[in-house]
């Protein structure tokens, strides 16, 4: 113990010393430049091969794709962790017959296919809806939301379920011999600890529905997948075939990568706390 | 007499107001059970070739061969964080197009999409085993394995006897949640036309207008299947319990 506190002080500056003089040998810094010297050289050469072309001018098509899958995810995240966190509110009902219909609720979704649920949505409810006297069109996208918002609150249900279980009961008596109120405990006692319980498991929630999202380009609605099939099948060359759907895989990890690994960071984090 | 039971249950249903006339078309119904068969052949192989993936990915991982290792991971980390579609495109519509380039000379192409299926979802799946066949592992008490080496067990019989045992008894209930998960999975076969039940059913919802009966029909379905993998873990669970470890 004694040891390794005298030994400590000097090694940050060392490691910021070899930090200093390694950031020119950082693998990242390195491929970084080479793929710009690289694009620099087919600028000046004009020889550019005809694939990264193509790429270039689908880009736009394929990041507003990459956007359409955004926009459902939040959207589906939003609307399913509100109806979860009610679902799972009310697997406490003092009621037996609540609590058996939220088990059963979570239940069903959680155990069905995402796909078939997106079917299920997209088939079963109208194209467009009559509000009193105007027509109001019901785009397939706002269907696959609501396909994909149905796991996504019976999972947060779960979640929710398991972080307020996971307090210890002695909490909720310790609190009541204190003279709170049980809205008061839930408020004050219960709920900022079970908020960071949740994030962690609702950020691996997020992730799996960003990657479901692309099940919606099986039921028409003009996504990632669907705008590099479309280029796919318009440009209609075997390099770029196999160009484009390994950007579309780079696409979503890039996006998804890094919630993942954020959401490590938070589990080390609370593990060390 | 089967054809006459058909007959009185769809009226019956009828009266509910579910239109399952579908059932006593005899093409119709065929393709329907058939479609039903492909998806229990699906599961049936791809729960034992994820489970071989696992085993030999969190193998890989734990070898700690500087060669090996980071491949791996980064194959573990690219399968984790990209949607399965995807990967199956990546496999179905690119691969394939390249394998089948390549062997056009050679008589053809001898990959099916059954085949690619069953692939990428256990190369899938294998990643999700790797990772709780690891937390299984790493689970075991430091303490059990130090006093089975004083007992004079060998590095071999450590492992075979002592912590794989543990490991997998640890890893279980992760492990069939993962198979009830690769069951759900195979629906994203019908995406590149395997006739599988939900495939089966969108050729049939397509003549007739009768989605709903038939969403609840692939629903019970995979419900059943989901409920006959997590019933088969638990009696697995019950079998191997062993007193001292878990409840």
């Amino acid at each position: 113990m004694v040891s390794e506190l005298t030994l400590a002080p000097p090694a940050p500056t060392w490691k910021l010393a070899g930090s200093a003089a390694s950031a020119w040998r950082k693998p990242w810094f390195l491929a970084a430049s080479a793929v710009l010297a690289v694009l620099l050289y087919w600028m000046l050469t004009n020889s550019t091969p005809a694939v990264l072309v193509y790429l270039w001018t689908w880009s736009p098509a394929l990041l507003r794709g990459l956007s359409a899958n955004i926009g459902i995810s939040i959207l589906t995240m939003a609307l399913g962790t509100a109806a979860g966190l009610l679902v799972g509110a009310l697997s406490f009902s003092p009621l037996r017959l609540l609590r058996v219909a939220t088990r059963c609720y979570v239940q069903v979704f959680r155990n069905a296919p995402v796909l078939v649920l997106i079917y299920f949505t997209t088939y079963l409810f109208p194209f467009e809806v009559r509000l009193l006297s105007w027509t109001v069109p019901f785009p397939d996208w706002i269907k696959v939301v609501l396909g994909l918002a149905l796991p996504a609150s019976a999972n947060v249900a779960e979640i929710f379920r398991g972080a307020i279980q996971s307090i210890p009961s002695a909490q909720w008596e310790a609190a009541h011999s204190l003279a709170f109120r049980r809205s008061e405990i839930f408020l004050l006692i219960v709920l900022p600890q079970c908020v960071r319980r949740m994030l962690p498991p609702w950020m691996n929630l997020y992730a799996g529905i960003t990657m479901s999202t692309a099940l919606a380009s099986l039921v028409g609605v003009h996504d990632l997948v669907d705008a590099a099939q479309i280029a796919s099948n318009t440009v209609a060359r075997t390099d770029f075939t196999i160009l484009v759907y390994f950007t579309l895989l780079g696409l979503f990890f890039a996006y998804c990568y890094p919630i993942a690994c954020a959401t490590r960071a938070l589990e080390r984090h609370h593990d060390r706390h | 007499m089967i054809e006459s039971l058909l007959t009185q249950g769809v009226a019956a249903l009828k009266l509910l107001g579910l239109n399952y006339a579908f059932v006593l078309n005899l093409s119709e119904r065929t393709a329907f059970v058939r479609g039903l068969g492909v998806t229990l052949q699906l599961c049936l192989l791809t729960i034992p070739f994820s489970l071989a993936a696992g085993v030999a990915i969190a193998a890989a991982l734990t070898s700690g061969r500087t060669w090996l290792v980071p491949p791996v991971r980064a194959f573990v980390e690219v399968t984790r964080n990209t949607p399965t579609l995807v990967q199956l495109y990546c496999a179905f519509l690119v691969l394939n197009m390249i394998i089948s380039q390549q062997l056009q000379s050679h008589g053809g192409n001898p990959m099916t999409p059954f085949v690619w299926v069953v692939i990428v979802v256990s190369l899938h799946k294998g990643v999700f085993h790797a990772e709780a066949l690891r937390a299984g592992i790493e689970a075991v008490p430091r303490v059990t394995l130090e006093a089975a080496r004083s007992l004079g067990f060998s590095r071999r019989q450590l492992l075979w006897r002592v912590e794989l045992p543990l490991a997998l008894r640890f890893a279980l209930p992760s492990l069939v949640n993962n198979l009830v998960d690769l069951v759900k999975m195979t629906a994203v076969a019908s995406a590149i036309a395997v006739g599988e039940v939900t495939y089966e059913s969108i050729m049939i919802w397509t003549q007739r207008d009768n989605v709903l009966e038939l969403l609840l029909l692939i629903l019970l379905y995979f419900g059943l299947l989901t409920w006959l993998v997590s019933l088969a873990g638990h009696l697995l669970e019950q079998r191997l319990r062993m007193p001292g470890y878990g409840q």
